[in-house]
């Protein structure tokens, strides 16, 4: 792999949905690519920012009652 | 000689039993379900009627739901196409950031990318983006973008799974995941730059030429 098909590749090896036989050589191309390298962790940072900080919104208590109480078999 | 009622009741029983099988199989989906409805209209009013809007459907075509394919997937597609159909017209969009860069073609994208880093100080300064910089940076991602970004880094869907949601080939998915989340770093960027993060002066000649808040 050269530096174009890495970049253009980075999220999917992030993601874990790169085929075995490209991380291979994904890989490869790191280890002799500084800069490369820094960009593979500049994904992982910013994927694992997004994980950890973007709080998921909970579904209120109320949406769920008003969900089910909405259903046909529990006016049955 | 039949008798009517007798008929009628395992029919009746019938439609009873599937409605606790789709509550049994649909309701643990309702926290992913908000979250991803909350991200997408921007507001928890929206993101409950939303929400119960999709479920109506939901239940109402629950016999039509292949078994043996993907549940959570499909309530997910209805959730897409429920907020597309009914919420996506009434959106304002708000000030957003000024993607016009990544906007351009994956292809361009990548190629001007190719040689270039993102300098350290920026590296650093992401580490000290504050939580609420990355729910806004969230919320200013065009719509296509955020979905695809939503459904990855916080559901955790696979890109095969997106692609089945959004129902969009899988390379459509990628692209847009990859732009989103240039786009999301930019925004968050931008945002801890407004807060003073970044040293006057340090602020790389690239990072300069666009600022944030000219649309508001």
């Amino acid at each position: 792999m050269n530096c174009r098909k890495v970049r253009e590749t980075l999220f999917l090896y992030a993601d874990n949905e790169m085929e075995a036989d490209l991380v291979i050589s994904f890989r490869r191309h790191v280890e002799i690519c500084p800069a490369c390298a820094r960009e593979i962790e500049r994904a992982l940072r910013l994927l694992s920012l997004v994980r950890q900080r973007c709080h998921r919104a909970p579904a209120p208590e109320r949406l769920r009652q008003r969900i089910l109480v909405s259903f046909p078999h529990r006016k049955a | 000689m039949t008798n009517t009622s007798h008929e009628m009741a395992p029919a009746a029983g019938d439609a009873q039993k599937r409605g606790w099988d789709f509550e049994a199989a649909a309701m643990p989906f309702v926290d992913s379900l908000y979250n991803t409805a909350y991200r997408m209209t921007r507001n928890a009013e929206d993101a409950e009627d939303l929400v119960q809007e999709a479920y109506f459907k939901a239940y109402k075509y629950y016999d039509k739901f292949q078994v043996g394919t993907n549940f959570k997937a499909w309530l997910f597609k209805i959730l897409k196409n429920t907020f597309i159909n009914s919420y996506r017209k009434q959106q304002q969009q708000p000030p957003t950031a000024d993607f016009a860069e990544i906007e351009e073609s994956f292809e361009q994208q990548i190629s001007g990318e190719a040689n270039e880093s993102l300098p350290s100080p920026e590296q650093e300064l992401l580490a000290d983006v504050l939580d609420e910089d990355v729910q806004r940076a969230m919320d200013v991602l065009p719509e296509d973008y955020r979905m695809a970004v939503v459904l990855a880094d916080l559901e955790g869907f696979s890109y095969k799974e997106i692609a089945e949601i959004l129902e969009a080939p899988v390379g459509t998915v990628m692209s847009r995941l990859y732009r989103g989340r240039k786009m999301l770093e930019k925004a968050m960027l931008d945002y801890a730059r407004d807060h003073g993060y970044l040293r006057a002066g340090e602020e790389p000649a690239k990072m300069r030429s666009r600022k944030r808040g000219s649309a508001a």
